[in-house]
């Protein structure tokens, strides 16, 4: 094959940037001994890593050289074993690429993927985690939207918007709500509530606060919460924040309340 | 010292943890900051540097000094491992489900974040980068920070893939002719 396609193949392939079929075919190519391609790759390799040194300076959190260096710590001994047998393969390696350039490429090539391959593994454990994890929220969310659709199909259901007097104004929520079964409040834009903070949802008949459950919101300041059926009619809402465990009676600020 | 990092990995290869010391404090600087630009969070950062230098110390032996400088040694290693973990937090972010809250409640409109967060990467990464055309500079970036392949690329910017790998190349030549002549 001509060398032509290549040679703009390079900087891509330094940028970890060709496709599949192409990163192959450029790989076969600078295994056949491409001496222009493993020149220009080379210098792209130190322009990157000159790009690298100019970003702006991050100093590295002190806790991972501590770990490094356990770990270098914990395995020693193994290398000192085997030294006289590394120089020998040093010499050989050298001497081998002075003769072709083919372990040249095949290092270069190794590189980028001995690491690589360690890191699938890993990462395959942690997406089989994940998919669990995701498989019990996922059920989660079925139970919920089962739980909102038959209220939302029930007449008597409600919706009761709440919204923040003070320190919330773009917070959104709303209550889903049946007289006899309950409902559902879901919450978007709350703030997510200090350390040993929680929020607590309260209903108000005749003027009378009553705890109808504690919650926090996520990250993204979402909340998604059932509501148990109150014993009478409730008159008004309430979202107030409380120590973490709840408190029967409301002493935190209002975050959130009914609006008629 | 040119030979000195080169020294300092052939030291780590016969097992000597000193050198590994050594070596750390020196490319850590380099490292990290190429790492935290590509992963962004920091405890991820954290984590992918420890794999890095960990995986220096263990494949030490593989280092060829005919095959490039020591400092691009351990970037390559960097941002291989950094856009590793960039793509396993993308595949989770694709594989979650957009909450069920969603579609009761109105969601926050994202845009603006969205927009300060690209000015603030712009002013990040000023250095050499910024001498170069723009449209060069994003297809570089796009793939050494974004980790997109060229197909991706041009996807995203919805430009012909020639275009995307012409802007490339010419960019990353551009950028060795730049670092060619810098002080």
């Amino acid at each position: 094959m001509s060398h032509e396609p290549f040679e703009s193949q390079a900087a891509a392939y330094a940028l970890g940037a060709l496709d599949g079929d192409e990163r192959a075919q450029f790989e076969e190519h600078l295994a056949r001994g491409c001496d222009a391609c493993v020149a220009a790759l080379r210098a792209f390799d130190e322009t990157l890593a000159d790009v690298a040194r100019e970003l702006p300076p991050t100093i590295p959190p002190a806790h991972v050289k501590a770990t490094v260096m356990r770990r270098v710590a914990a395995t020693p001994g193994r290398r000192l074993s085997s030294r006289r047998w590394r120089s020998l393969r040093w010499a050989i390696g050298t001497a081998a690429a002075v003769v072709g350039v083919s372990i040249f490429v095949a290092g270069f090539v190794a590189s980028r993927y001995e690491a690589r391959i360690g890191a699938m593994a890993r990462e395959t454990t942690a997406i089989r985690a994940d998919l669990r994890a995701q498989e019990a929220a996922l059920r989660d969310r079925l139970g919920v939207s089962r739980t909102v659709i038959a209220l939302l199909r029930d007449p008597a259901t409600r919706v009761i918007t709440l919204r923040g007097p003070g320190p919330s104004p773009t917070t959104t929520a709303r209550l889903l709500w049946h007289e006899r079964e309950g409902g559902h409040l879901f919450i978007a834009n709350l703030q997510p509530t200090p350390p040993g903070k929680a929020y607590e949802l309260w209903t108000i008949s005749a003027g009378q606060p009553r705890p109808a459950g504690v919650f926090t919101v996520d990250a993204s300041g979402q909340a998604s919460q059932p509501v148990a059926a109150n014993p009478g009619p409730v008159d008004a809402w309430a979202v107030t924040l409380e120590p973490e465990g709840g408190v029967p009676a409301p002493t935190g600020p209002v975050v959130l309340a009914s609006t008629k | 010292m040119a030979w000195a990092g080169a020294e300092l990995i052939r030291r780590m290869a016969d097992g000597d943890a000193d050198a590994c010391g050594v070596f750390y404090d020196r490319y850590a600087r380099l490292a990290y900051p190429l790492i935290a630009r590509i992963v962004r969070n920091p405890a991820d950062a954290a984590d992918v540097l420890q794999e890095v230098f960990w995986e220096a110390w263990q494949t030490a032996a593989t280092y060829d000094p005919a095959r490039g400088s020591p400092e691009a040694w351990i970037v390559m290693r960097a941002r291989t491992r950094a856009i590793d973990r960039l793509r396993a937090i993308r595949r989770r972010g694709e594989l979650f489900v957009a909450p069920v809250d969603e579609a009761v409640v109105v969601a926050p409109a994202d845009g603006g974040r969205d927009a300060s967060e690209r000015a603030a990467d712009r002013t990040a990464v000023a250095g050499v980068l910024d001498r170069l055309p723009d449209a060069q500079r994003e297809v570089i970036e796009l793939a050494y920070f974004g980790g997109l392949t060229q197909t991706e690329i041009a996807e995203r910017l919805e430009q012909p893939l020639g275009t995307v790998k012409t802007r490339m190349r010419l960019g990353l030549e551009r950028l060795r002719e730049l670092m060619k002549t810098a002080p």
